[in-house]
């Protein structure tokens, strides 16, 4: 699809994220990750992370009733992050570590579940001096 | 980084935005193909058996599982576009699979908010949405 025909895929503008218990998944996104709550409706919960809009969902049928893709937050700190994460209750899979030496910068990840049991990651580009 | 005072019970991590979203494929090729000639998204680069496409800032990481644990359908990702009739009658003429055609499925304040259903290549369900102002 191409840009001159209205068709362009611009950006995401929502992804969706199941959870099994919305008001547990809500209470992680909003106190723990510390993401901006927009609104709730019925079962549905939205947030804002840097202009995307995620929905918390519970699946409606048995076929979308699968974990979330990894979505990776970026962050300035990863360590400070991680720290503050791990405070919180997050469980993570593993340290902050470099996952790729991109040509500017290191880029750094860590693995964590969010309360539906979701992997998720933090994700930071560390300029390389 | 300290506390902000106003939510003095919510973690600050500093997020940002998302910077990547994983997207597992079974046939690279076939899915690299299809991010970047039918949803016409930039290809960035191609690392072994990952490829990576930029979607307004975002990096979506298409490759395989890493583990059976991962090997699970993707989230729905909604794609933004300016008009969604034509969008959708392209995506009819490439031949994708329409999940559900254009529908109204929620009247905001200032806007419609529109979607329709589709699959990629790899079985995923995805999402068109556009916003169109009430006049």
């Amino acid at each position: 699809m191409n840009t001159q025909n209205g068709t362009a895929l611009a950006r995401i503008g929502q992804i969706a994220i199941n959870a099994h218990d919305v008001d547990r998944a809500t209470a992680f996104y909003r106190d723990v990750l510390g993401l901006p709550h927009l609104f709730r409706a019925g079962q549905l919960s939205f947030f804002d992370c840097g202009g995307v809009r995620l929905m918390l969902d519970k699946a409606e049928k048995p076929e979308f009733d699968h974990p979330s893709s990894i979505l990776y937050f970026q962050v300035g700190n990863i360590r400070a992050a991680h720290q503050r994460l791990k405070d919180a209750g997050a469980k993570f899979e593993d340290e902050p570590h470099v996952i790729a030496q991109m040509p500017k910068y290191d880029l750094w990840m860590t693995f964590f579940r969010d309360s539906e049991g979701n992997l998720l990651a933090l994700m930071s580009e560390v300029p390389r001096p | 980084m300290s506390a902000t005072a106003t939510n003095p019970g919510t973690t600050n991590l500093g997020i940002t935005n998302i910077g990547q979203i994983s997207i597992i494929v079974h046939d690279l090729p076939r899915a690299t193909a299809f991010y970047r000639d039918v949803l016409g998204l930039p290809l960035l680069f191609t690392a072994g058996n990952m490829a990576f496409f930029d979607c307004g800032g975002v990096r979506l990481m298409l490759g395989p599982a890493s583990s059976p644990e991962l090997d699970h359908p993707s989230s729905i990702l909604y794609f933004r576009v300016p008009d969604i009739n034509v969008a959708h009658r392209r995506l009819v003429e490439l031949g994708v699979k329409i999940e559900v055609p254009p529908r109204l499925i929620a009247p905001m304040k200032t806007y419609d908010l529109w979607m329709v259903g589709f699959r990629d290549s790899e079985g995923n369900i995805m999402q068109l949405m556009s916003e169109v102002p009430r006049t």
